[in-house]
């Protein structure tokens, strides 16, 4: 089977589309255009770095007044709350200025002090898509609209009729028609360094320090917060999670992340799976633990032997 | 390394070796194939380079804010039945381990109407010796697990970089701007 692949800068990450070629290629390269157009739509709605994405005037305006958005961002803002709400905090779109005093979002200039003790019940959903804001806070969907626009893309191109492919949008990677047999997590410490982890989700999603890691307080830490602590999470640690959509898959990235054990029983709840990663920076050794790993091994005993 | 995961068992101990592994490179499009594709109309494209005199590369440094590496840049005249449609940019962008390689058109104004990644080459080390991870490809079909090293396309995590597409774009207007106005 040949595959035609095409891959553009978008969502703050290199979008790569591939997708098995049966049809006229000039068919697929249209197909292919159409998907990358959602994923453009998505970036241009919910940019937290453009001050006309409808995400910035929501953080500018809607404290003082109900701003109405599009389906798109309503969909994704919904999602977030529904997340927010299972994991009871853990997942938080507000988390923004934590983000900018580590370095991680540039500073707008507003004083992040007081946006910092918002989270995400201070954030409205009110009826015909209007979103009111109880407090001025800062909400950035990057992650979650991420693997939004990469589900997106994928049923544009199953609409248009492409049978197979996938779209990865930086890690959020997603797959219909064949399913791989396993999926490259970059190692936490040494990004191109791969470690194959076997997958049966169609969806995937990690996240890491990677290129964008600080020191705060003594400690590397990434670009994930913990909502309810105030703290960034360890720039040692990759938590990758397997779901069967990729907004769901990135947005409990964030929930592992945040709290590995309470999280955990999320996994159950959405039938995902996450594989966290942790290096040692020393010697670049790495533990990884797996949330399916009990049913996987003791499920089939040859593996365990041939592991012994 | 930090304490174990509490309710969590770790299912693998995993040493990467530290060999260096073949360079990993795909290749999305070629020069012509972005050619046509970001201008389905076009009759013609002329190679016009723009090379730069001194004073040009620091208008274009002063305006995009980044350095130009080379004094000349790869660019095509766009036309169709004898008008300009606009410019189609190659330009090449260095990270800390990938090189990529990516295409810009331009309309006649100047305004971009799409970014198009041609190559996109990374090296990469990394192969894994651990038992207990190895296991859990023990029973799979023989010729995924002998593939899975060269089997690339999968990665999920970070790409390398992308800010660097972003500041070669600024630094393509800026050059519009100085030198195919």
């Amino acid at each position: 089977m040949s595959a035609t692949r095409r891959a553009r800068p978008l969502l703050g990450t290199l979008v790569e589309i591939s997708v098995d070629t049966v049809r006229r290629p000039p068919a697929t390269q249209r197909a292919i255009d159409r998907a990358f157009a959602e994923i453009e739509r998505v970036h241009i709605l919910m940019n937290y770095h453009d001050p006309g994405s409808e995400i910035s005037r929501i953080n500018r305006e809607a404290h003082a007044h109900a701003v109405t958005v599009s389906e798109d961002t309503w969909g994704v803002l919904a999602a977030a709350r529904r997340m927010s709400a299972f994991s009871a905090g853990l997942f938080d779109v507000t988390v923004a200025p934590l983000l900018a005093d580590a370095g991680f979002v540039s500073h707008d200039g507003s004083d992040t002090d007081a946006l910092r003790g918002a989270c995400w019940r201070d954030v409205e959903l009110l009826s015909d898509r209007r979103v009111c804001l109880r407090r001025p806070l800062r909400i950035d969907l990057s992650g979650i609209a991420k693997g939004y626009a990469v589900d997106l893309a994928v049923e544009s191109l199953e609409r248009d009729g492409i049978r197979a492919g996938h779209v990865n949008a930086g890690g959020d990677l997603r797959f219909f028609g064949d399913l791989p047999s396993a999926v490259h997590i970059r190692h936490p410490q040494r990004p191109t360094a791969l470690i194959p982890i076997l997958s049966c989700h169609s969806a995937v999603a990690t996240s890491a320090g990677y290129y964008r890691r600080r020191i705060c307080a003594g400690r590397e830490v990434c670009a994930v917060a913990h909502p309810q602590r105030g703290t960034l999470c360890d720039a040692t640690r990759s938590v990758t999670v397997f779901a069967d959509d990729c907004m769901t898959a990135d947005a409990l990235t964030k929930v592992i992340h945040a709290d590995p054990v309470r999280g955990r029983h999320l996994l159950r709840w959405r039938r995902a799976r996450a594989v966290i990663i942790d290096a040692d920076p020393r010697t670049g050794e790495c533990r990884l633990y797996d949330s399916a790993s009990q049913l996987d091994v003791a499920a089939t005993p040859a593996r365990r032997a041939s592991g012994a | 390394m930090r304490k174990e995961l509490s309710g969590w068992s770790v299912f693998a101990v995993i040493a990467p070796a530290l060999a260096a592994a073949p360079a990993f490179a795909v290749q999305y499009l070629t020069l012509e194939q972005a050619q046509q594709l970001m201008f389905p109309g076009a009759s013609r494209f002329v190679s016009q380079p723009v090379r730069l005199n001194a004073e040009q590369k620091r208008s274009v440094e002063r305006y995009a804010t980044v350095k130009m590496r080379t004094s000349e840049q790869p660019v095509w005249r766009v036309e169709a039945s004898g008008t300009t449609l606009g410019w189609f940019v190659t330009d090449e962008v260095f990270g800390k381990h990938e090189f990529i390689t990516y295409a810009v058109a331009l309309d006649a104004g100047g305004t971009v109407r799409g970014v198009e990644i041609l190559d996109y080459r990374e090296t990469h080390g990394g192969e894994v010796r651990d038992a207990r991870w190895r296991a859990q490809f023990a029973g799979k079909r023989y010729g995924d697990t002998l593939k899975l090293d060269a089997d690339i396309q999968n990665i999920s995590g970070a790409t390398l970089s992308c800010k660097h597409i972003t500041e070669g774009v600024r630094r393509i207007l800026a050059l519009h701007q100085t030198a195919l106005r």
